[in-house]
């Protein structure tokens, strides 16, 4: 079976012709969520579905993934852990601080951080990084889905705590979570503008795509900490 | 430009003369640091995970109430426990702090059971029952009327009566049912159905009974909970809201217009989106006081009880107590707007012959102008 390793740790299998985008899996022989298991040459590898996912339809839209196997990860907005889960897969060396607000998936995703030593569950409000700056330590990678109305204000605000100069911001817009009316044209040119020069740090936006056919009306952006460095 | 809450800056009042030193307490210890974020002192906790899963979630609470201020250009947490030995290896801190991590939500989430949240489930059970008893209830009168067609019972009554007597031929000679019973058009009950139809009905019966025994359950702890609210919407109604808000936290911070609507949220999209009229009332809408109201007055009356409500909220959850004037001047405010409008408005003449139907037809014209125009 043909494998293609997409960026590190994502892979595409090609099973009779279908192409199933895959991470291998950490903890062989268990499904998180459902999810199919595939060996190949006595690897196993977990199905990633891009409709469930937006990290995982981000890929597929070509977006280069600044994951890497050793990198430090903000994931904010985790969930049941769905995707944090082959975020995990992905970070054979990091480390994952995974903040999520309610208490009800919480419970799912302490389930999946008691199988896996690289989840760091937080269960706390984004909008408040000071109520988890005792906790997480500089970070590689801020991945945002929260889809909420003051997303790039929250991403910002967490940028600008935890994330390495020059680290990357990986987010997921919702435009119906923003204003359920305007067009989400409009609103994802606003939240770029936001991100580029609304706050007192800057990012530089490296890629954005909607994540059409898998989510709609989301954009997916990569930006990378804009750094003034004097001389 | 914003700045951040709670966040001070020291480094540029210090000027460059007296050093500002920051307190931060983070996981493993007290750090004090120096203006360029350098370790001056630090003072470990025990690394028993126990404890500091404790001190986490303390830490945590306390910077909800007043957030402690971070040093951004702090030198990382990592290092800083590296440096001062908290730990000895890298994957040291990684197990320790995930293990603690782990704890803390643990422990927090064993927190969220409050008075509130059960009532929620409550209430959310109650609704699940409806709609599975509604759905048994019909099955069993389908079932059973191929045995007994003329009785004319539904729900709780047949239950009961097929759960007492099970077969017609069963039913004794002094019942009221008895004539029907022995001149019935239907089938005659085998054994073996008859005991299936029998332990269907006891099920149903005890569905109806913990459906009472909900009931109960929100009527009794709504009044120890939420007594204001209780009080000025009702149990259920009070109840259904918290459940739709999130959480009695929630309800009392919802400003009184959205109170109204909750519940009409088709109703209320349609209206933001098009041009529909707005809902007047969403869940509020059972409480007597609406329906029971004349529909001119309704949407007046709707917007009176959800100020009330949401006022009413607001003392249950910040004070907990009765407060008996919130009803007083309820009832005086919704007798003005019944005295005040004791007739129904004259409809406009032009709206009248047309109707929904004529809105929704202009509307629709219109829209094919503009596609139009387009192309």
């Amino acid at each position: 079976m043909p494998v293609r390793e997409l960026s590190s740790g994502i892979y595409e299998l090609d099973i009779d012709d279908r192409m199933i985008l895959a991470t291998k899996n950490m903890i062989p022989g268990t499904s998180v969520y459902g999810e199919r298991l595939i060996t190949d040459d006595g690897i196993e590898y977990r199905q990633w579905d891009p409709s469930r996912s937006k990290l995982g339809a981000m890929v597929l839209k070509n977006f280069d993934i600044p994951l890497e196997t050793d990198s430090t990860v903000l994931y904010l907005g985790a969930a049941s852990g769905t995707t944090v889960s082959h975020v995990s897969d992905i970070l054979t060396d990091g480390l994952v601080y995974a903040v999520e607000f309610s208490p009800r998936t919480m419970r799912d995703l302490i389930q999946l951080c008691d199988q896996r030593p690289n989840i760091i569950p937080i269960l706390a409000d984004a909008n408040k990084p000071q109520s988890y700056a005792h906790i997480v330590e500089k970070v590689d990678v801020v991945f945002q889905d929260v889809a909420q109305p003051n997303q790039a204000e929250i991403a910002v605000f967490n940028s600008k705590y935890f994330l390495e100069e020059h680290g990357h911001l990986m987010l997921s817009i919702k435009s119906r979570s923003i204003d359920t009316v305007a067009s989400p044209k409009k609103i994802f040119k606003e939240e770029v503008r936001k991100l580029e020069s609304g706050f007192d740090i800057e990012f530089e936006v490296l890629e954005r795509k909607e994540l059409e056919p898998f989510h709609e009306d989301h954009l997916g952006l990569v930006a990378q900490m804009f750094v003034d460095d004097e001389e | 430009m914003f700045w951040l809450p709670g966040q001070t800056i020291p480094v540029q009042r210090s000027g460059g003369f007296e050093l500002a030193d920051i307190e931060f307490t983070a996981w493993f210890g007290k750090l004090k640091l120096d203006a360029d974020g350098e370790i001056q002192d630090c003072n470990l906790f025990d690394n028993d995970p126990e404890k500091l899963a404790e001190l986490v979630v303390q830490l945590q609470e306390s910077s909800k109430e007043k957030p402690q201020s971070v040093p951004l250009q702090r030198t990382d947490l990592r290092d800083a426990a590296l440096g001062c030995g908290f730990v000895e290896l890298d994957e040291d801190y990684d197990i320790l702090l995930r293990d603690v991590c782990i704890r803390a939500a643990k422990s927090q989430i064993s927190q969220t059971d409050t008075d509130d949240s059960r009532i929620i489930q409550a209430v959310e059970a109650l609704d699940d029952i409806d709609k599975n008893v509604n759905e048994l209830s019909e099955r069993l009168f389908e079932w059973y009327g191929r045995y007994f067609p003329e009785l004319e019972m539904t729900g709780e009554e047949l239950a009961n009566f097929v759960s007492t007597y099970g077969s017609r031929s069963n039913v004794p000679d002094d019942h009221e049912l008895s004539e029907k019973a022995s001149q019935s058009m239907g089938a005659e009950l085998m054994f073996a159905d008859e005991e299936l139809l029998r332990s269907f009905a006891r099920n149903i019966c005890s569905l109806y009974d913990t459906r009472r025994y909900i009931e109960n359950y929100i009527n009794t702890s709504m009044g120890s909970v939420a007594p204001n609210l209780c009080e000025i919407a009702g149990a259920s109604i009070g109840a259904r809201l918290m459940s739709m808000a999130g959480s009695l936290e929630k309800l009392a911070a919802f400003p009184s217009s959205t109170v109204q609507v909750i519940g009409a949220n088709r109703a209320l999209f349609k209206h933001l989106r098009s041009r529909a009229p707005s809902p007047k009332h969403g869940i509020i809408f059972n409480n007597p006081v609406i329906k029971n109201a004349p529909w001119w007055q309704r949407g007046k009356l709707a917007r009176a009880l959800a100020a009330k409500i949401s006022l009413a909220a607001r003392t249950d959850f910040y004070s907990g107590e009765l407060d008996s004037t919130i009803k007083e001047a309820l009832d005086k405010k919704l007798e003005s707007i019944r005295q005040a409008n004791p007739n129904p408005p004259e409809r406009k003449p032009e709206a009248k012959p047309q109707g929904k139907g004529g809105k929704r037809r202009s509307r629709g014209r219109k829209k094919n102008k503009k596609s139009g125009g387009n192309k």
